[in-house]
């Protein structure tokens, strides 16, 4: 094995090692301050949607901007080097399948199809533009976070399994396997951020060359070239991802990869119809309002989508959110869910608090730490719990049922919720009430009450209820800090 | 660097390679910069202008006019505060703010009378106004509020345009204390001058709506929770809207039932409109047109103690009768 691809497979450990280590610091709860959102940070793919769909760069993204810049210069080594979900297909791939040299040239022959990708990219750029982000569901990043956090992580011993994260989880192990078949088939033929890199890559200053006269025309450059980008024949540096196992397996020395290295006599753009491009671009701008109406669109508030502490107010959160699920990681009681059906279909897979799951812990602030994009605000705990003086940070409001609670409608004594209320004064109270029970016995009985005012919706009372399945205090959106709209209380006096 | 095999490439595909690449980056970096944190992520809310107009020396505070028709009365009443030149300019821009809540007949005294409306549309397309705006968000379904209330036809007739009460803009406002993060049509906000018209009616919680209470009408969705501290609440809003003029239509009045009414038997026909420029007065003046003593309202206590005007009718001029 040479020097450059065992460097190359040093970046990619190095890489995807980083990528699993801060999830699982991140699910672990550990305390220091990583900073978790590092390699989302990078993704072009999201601060391109981010910025189309809300009309402005969170700082926080701003850094993705050097990454395409150095896509200029190298092309889409983030593809080959960096990305997890290519070094997971790739490990995949040599794992899954031992292919004979036959089968490997068959498989990295380049397919006019692999242009999907770049009309999904269009599309997602048309839906963002038109408002609704949805990269975040084919996004590699995302993609990967998801599928381990949400759905493979929970099925560890101890864990818990997460509503709709089956889905995330079929999607990555889906990826994965297809590489079995054709190595990297999700980079090829689907992946929108390798699709943006492309366009970038096409550019690259540095790029494969091959020097013609030395060149036997063996085909051992195909063998193992990850990209499909065909070396020996008309190289498409928007399809490479310098993964330079070419070089590699030259027995003549004919391949290199150089600074200004000639091109290949066809400029080698992506292979693509103008008319496709174009119709997927619209249709991506189309499909905006239909999600948002199957939705039942963003205007009206929903009881059970309570987001997490922090999050933007609905339209400005579904305009950052990418669905990277680092929130629901980093949320220490698995109150935060990707929601299924609560924040309709473009929201699905968005962070929602599922207070009977856990509830949102008092002056915990981690989620708005994770977050890559600034859909969840990081907020001090001072500010969170309002303890500088101003408002705290309301998620909702409970209410209790009067119906199911124990010492409201059974005669059984029970004060859980109002000792799980970590508001200063409480915003559950405690009503002491004598009442003749069966038989002519008095029941001496505390009856929980919430006072709204005081409520912050942290769910904590709901979590810990007594009462089974369904609990017998619920916490829903009204009252949310986020939405001035969604509220049933007057504010103080001006 | 001289590899035999790899003769460089041509001088002028290396200047068309680098300069395409650098002008890449230049735009990926333009991009980037551009749109760097160019909106906050919540926007503030619009400014609410101060509508009011100074009044001369010796023009009384309100005028109240009586026996003529509506049209009549609104004349003398604002031709008695220096004439309506003195307020609107032209080639603005006016937004009259009637009370249209409710599916409604003239007679049945829930909204403003159409003539009063229409009176003043007039009176200000006179002035040289651009434009006249008549807008309300109705309690009811706004196109059977407007239709049956008259105000569509009479405004209409009279030049003003009607806006549809279903299709208004809604924007965040910088509005404090109770009302704040709700929204207010967005025609008001841009609107030169504001003449808020309400009809006196009976209210089963503030006890009378007038003048102040109209505001609720240029909310949006949420001011329904504006009703746990009324008084509070309508001298609150009396603060952040304070319109060039008040006019009160008490051709009719509602005494009961307020403030849909319904039946003939609440109406009161007092045959009066007064106009004035302190908005506390304007409602003090028509808390008595239903035979309420404005000293025990509420409100007015709220308004007065903010020092938004001075409830004491005594300083209305009466005109009398035509």
């Amino acid at each position: 094995m040479s020097a450059t691809r065992l460097t190359r497979i040093l970046w990619q450990v190095v890489f995807l090692g980083l990528f699993l280590w801060l999830l699982w610091r991140l699910a672990e709860g550990d305390p220091r301050d990583y900073p978790y959102p590092l390699l989302h940070q990078l993704d072009p793919l999201s601060a391109a949607g981010v910025a189309a769909a809300a009309g402005t760069l969170p700082r926080a993204l701003a850094w993705a901007g050097l990454l395409l810049v150095l896509t200029l210069v190298f092309g889409r080594f983030f593809c080959g080097w960096i990305c997890p979900l290519g070094t997971l297909q790739q490990l995949a791939s040599f794992l899954l399948s031992p292919r004979s040299r036959r089968e490997s040239l068959q498989v990295n022959r380049w397919r006019p199809w692999y242009a999907i990708k770049t009309y999904l990219l269009a599309g997602l750029l048309g839906a963002a533009l038109a408002g609704t982000l949805q990269t975040g569901l084919l996004d590699p990043l995302s993609l990967a976070a998801r599928g381990l956090g949400a759905g493979l992580w929970p099925l560890l011993p101890g864990g818990r399994a997460v509503p709709g994260g089956w889905l995330a989880a079929a999607l990555l192990l889906a990826v994965l396997l297809a590489s079995r078949f054709i190595p990297r088939l999700f980079c090829r033929a689907f992946c929108p951020l390798g699709a943006l890199l492309g366009v970038f890559g096409r550019f690259a200053l540095f790029r494969i060359e091959r020097g013609g006269s030395s060149c036997s025309d063996c085909q051992l450059c195909r063998f193992a070239c990850q990209g499909a980008d065909e070396p020996l024949g008309d190289h498409r540096p928007a399809e490479c991802h310098v993964c330079l196992n070419c070089l590699d397996q030259c027995p003549e020395g004919a391949l290199a990869y150089r600074f200004l290295g000639r091109a290949s006599p066809d400029p080698a753009r992506p292979d693509l119809s103008r008319r496709y491009l174009v119709g997927s671009f619209l249709g991506g701008l189309l499909s905006a309002p239909l999600l948002r109406a199957a939705g039942g669109g963003r205007g009206t508030a929903r009881a059970e989508l309570i987001r997490p502490p922090g999050a933007l107010p609905e339209s400005r959160f579904l305009d950052r959110c990418v669905k990277c699920s680092l929130c629901q990681q980093a949320c220490p009681t698995g109150a935060i869910q990707p929601a299924v059906a609560q924040a309709g279909v473009e929201g699905f897979w968005t962070p929602v608090v599922v207070p009977r799951r856990g509830g949102c812990e008092f002056a915990c602030t981690r989620c708005g730490e994770a977050c890559p994009t600034g859909a969840i605000a990081a907020l001090a705990p001072v500010r969170k719990t309002g303890y500088d003086g101003r408002p705290p940070v309301r998620i909702g409001t409970a209410f209790v049922d009067r119906g199911r609670c124990l010492p409201w409608s059974m005669g059984v004594p029970c004060i859980v919720c109002e000792e799980m209320c970590p508001t200063d004064p409480k915003a559950i109270w405690l009503d002491r009430v004598e009442e003749p029970g069966r038989e002519g016995r008095v029941a001496r009985l505390q009856r929980p009450r919430v006072e709204p005012a005081r409520c912050v919706g942290c769910g904590l009372c709901e979590n810990r209820c007594p009462v089974g399945e369904e609990a017998a205090i619920r916490v829903t959106s009204v009252g949310e800090t986020r939405d001035p709209l969604n509220r049933m209380l007057l504010g103080p006096p001006a | 660097m001289s590899d035999p095999r790899r003769p460089p490439i041509t001088r002028r595909e290396a200047v068309v390679r680098l300069s395409s690449a650098t002008l890449a980056a230049a735009a990926v970096g333009a991009g980037t910069l551009g749109f760097l944190d160019r909106r906050v992520a919540v926007a503030a809310g619009a400014e609410i202008r101060d509508w009011r107009v100074a009044p001369p020396p010796g023009t009384p505070p309100a005028a109240a006019a009586r026996g003529g028709t509506p049209s009549e009365n609104v004349r003398r009443a604002v031709a008695a505060l220096g004439g309506i030149e003195r307020f609107v300019r032209p080639g603005e821009t006016v937004l009259l703010k009637p009370n249209v809540g409710w599916d409604r007949l003239p007679e049945q005294a829930a909204n403003t009378d159409p003539q009063v409306v229409a009176e003043l549309v007039r009176l200000c397309k006179g002035a040289g106004a651009k434009r006249v705006l008549v807008a309300d968000i109705s309690c009811n379904d706004p196109a059977r509020c407007f239709s049956r209330s008259g105000v569509l036809a009479a405004a209409g007739e009279a030049g003003a345009e009607v806006l549809d009460a279903r299709k208004l803009p809604l924007v965040a406002a910088n509005l404090t204390g109770a009302a704040s993060g709700l929204e207010v049509i967005a025609p008001l906000l841009a609107a030169d001058k504001v003449i808020n018209v309400p009809v006196a009616k009976h209210h089963s919680l503030s006890r009378v709506t007038l003048g102040m209470k109209n505001w609720f009408g240029v909310l949006g969705r949420g001011r329904n929770r504006l009703h746990q501290d009324i008084d509070r609440c309508i001298a609150e809003l009396g603060a952040t809207f304070r319109p060039t003029l008040t006019v009160i239509d008490a051709t009719r009045v509602l005494l009961d039932n307020g403030p849909q009414g319904g039946s003939l038997d609440d109406v009161k026909a007092v045959g009066a409109v007064l106009a004035g420029t302190d908005p506390v007065l304007c409602d003090a003046w028509g808390a008595i047109q239903l035979g309420v003593d404005p000293r025990s309202l509420g409100f007015v206590a709220e308004a007065e103690k903010r020092g938004l005007g001075r409830g004491d009718p005594r300083l209305v001029k009466e005109l009398g009768k035509a």
